[in-house]
């Protein structure tokens, strides 16, 4: 164990520490087990898994609602508009998540990060047509994203228990309690109108649309895969470490190379229903 | 550096009054040592294999030759094959490992050359690098032109020393290609009772169906 590992080790628990005060405040009791939960990070092997059946079975019926119901979608949609109009979409969406970005980075306390993100949404929205044209990303404001699962990882939160839920993906307690408070706190849909009005509809709708042809080919790629719940599990859980050290500009712990994992003498003890 | 770090540390403090909490440090944004080496190599065997399949004006088939090739000289073939295996690599037996390696190569092959394919990037720029222990470093790269709009970052994790760099795992998005790989893999053999034989068995079988 370096020196390095250690001092960060130190840090997120002093971060930990603020993470049950951060949610105390937040009124979130049920979200205190997760400060405690094992600190494994995504390089290690093991999954925190204990719904592994019933997700596994969630994860079938997902698919299968998947591919009679949001893939031919995605896809017809893919069909008729061109890369570049999709790239607009998606455009547009980013910018509407972007007063949620300012709001968790003054939640991590990242004053300049938080300007830079409300410029870029003043500029966006404005000079770039509703957010259709990314005009901040030229003028040296790059896209920075954040979210509540991220703010909650910041301050030492686990991810807690993987959970997948059919049509919305893969998600863990942490990530599921700050996507709850993405929602419920988001500046545009306060403003604009919630999911109740025709905004809020259409919203979710070009949302959901343009989260599913983006993922393309992560679904695309999950036909290589021998286990598809697994895989999907791993990658989900990486993606999401690494958008918190993005926050906490913390070095992965990655697992040794050449040397494999011990408990190979009871490799078939506890095969998986 | 140190003026980034005071006004985190301020806003941290504002912060912890609102929430009346008592001590945080800042995060560790230590500066970390880069491996020129690791990185000279990265920029020309992997700018190598993104440019072949770039290329248009060559065939499937060529291009699958020559990215056969471009493995070898990019990646450590044996170890990775060792590494997928995660804790069935102390145990498989040599008849096993002489099915399994093959059946693993062709498949991975084949997956790498289609993921890459999905961005179709140019360009690849060694962004910077991060020296974990003598000989083992991730360079960072962002890849860019061709149909890619926003640079795309990807780190290569780079085993070796002095001239001789191999890379052993690639990550995109956050999530490292082998590592992920290592777990489909576990988990298909734990779920068939410690059975390598049926990882194996479906690794020729995807292959073959798929006709190529």
């Amino acid at each position: 164990m370096s020196d390095q590992d250690q001092s960060a080790r130190r840090k997120a628990a002093g971060r930990r520490f603020f993470a049950a005060g951060l949610a105390a405040a937040s009124g979130l009791l049920a979200f205190a087990p997760i400060a405690h939960a094992e600190e494994k990070v995504a390089g290690s092997v093991e999954a925190n898994d204990p719904l592994e059946g019933f997700n596994r079975g969630a994860f079938k019926l997902g698919m299968g609602l998947d591919k009679v119901l949001l893939a031919p979608i995605a896809h017809g949609y893919m069909a008729v508009t061109p890369k570049p109009v999709r790239e607009r979409v998606s455009s547009a969406v980013y910018n509407l998540g972007e007063p949620n970005t300012v709001i968790n980075m003054v939640l991590q306390g990242k004053p300049k990060r938080a300007m830079r993100s409300t410029t870029r949404f003043i500029v966006n929205s404005t000079v770039g047509v509703l957010g259709l044209f990314d005009v901040a990303s030229k003028m040296n404001l790059p896209r920075r994203d954040s979210d509540f699962g991220q703010t909650f990882g910041y301050y030492g939160a686990g991810p807690g228990a993987y959970i997948y839920v059919p049509l919305m993906g893969p998600l863990n307690v942490r990530d599921g309690v700050g996507r709850a408070l993405d929602i419920a706190t988001d500046p545009v849909g306060a403003v604009a109108g919630g999911v109740s009005t025709d905004f809020g509809k259409a919203r979710l709708g070009v949302t959901i649309l343009d989260v599913r042809a983006s993922a393309d080919p992560a679904f695309h790629a999950l036909k290589d895969s021998s286990d598809p719940y697994v895989t999907v599990r791993s990658a989900y859980g990486q993606y999401r470490e690494a958008f918190i050290r993005q926050a906490t500009g913390e070095a992965e712990d990655l697992p040794d190379f050449d040397a494999p994992p011990p408990d190979a003498s009871a490799p078939a003890a506890t095969p998986n229903p | 550096m140190m003026n980034t770090s005071t006004t985190r540390r301020g806003a941290h403090a504002a912060l912890l009054a609102f929430f009346g909490a008592v001590a945080i440090g800042a995060p560790a944004m230590a500066q970390q040592a880069r491996d020129p080496g690791a990185e000279a190599f990265v920029q020309a065997k992997a700018q190598r294999v993104i440019s072949v399949l770039a290329n248009k004006g060559m065939s499937e088939a060529q291009k699958k030759q020559i990215f056969h090739q471009a493995v070898d000289e990019l990646a450590d073939v044996p170890r990775i094959t060792n590494f997928v295996l995660g804790k069935y690599a102390r145990t498989i037996t040599p008849d096993q490992r002489a099915r399994f390696a093959p059946a693993f190569r062709t498949y991975a092959e084949n997956v790498y050359q289609d993921r890459i394919d999905d961005y179709k990037g140019e360009v690849l720029k060694v962004t910077g690098s991060v020296v974990r222990k003598p000989g083992d470093v991730i360079v960072n790269t962002t890849i860019s032109g061709g149909q890619i709009s926003q640079p795309l970052p990807v780190a290569w994790r780079v085993l070796g020393g002095g001239q001789t760099w191999k890379v052993v795992d690639v990550q995109f998005k956050g999530v490292w290609l082998a590592i992920t790989q290592q777990q489909d893999f576990v988990s298909t053999i734990d779920n068939a009772g410690g059975n390598i034989d049926v990882l194996i068995n479906q690794l020729q079988k995807g292959q073959a169906a798929k006709g190529r």
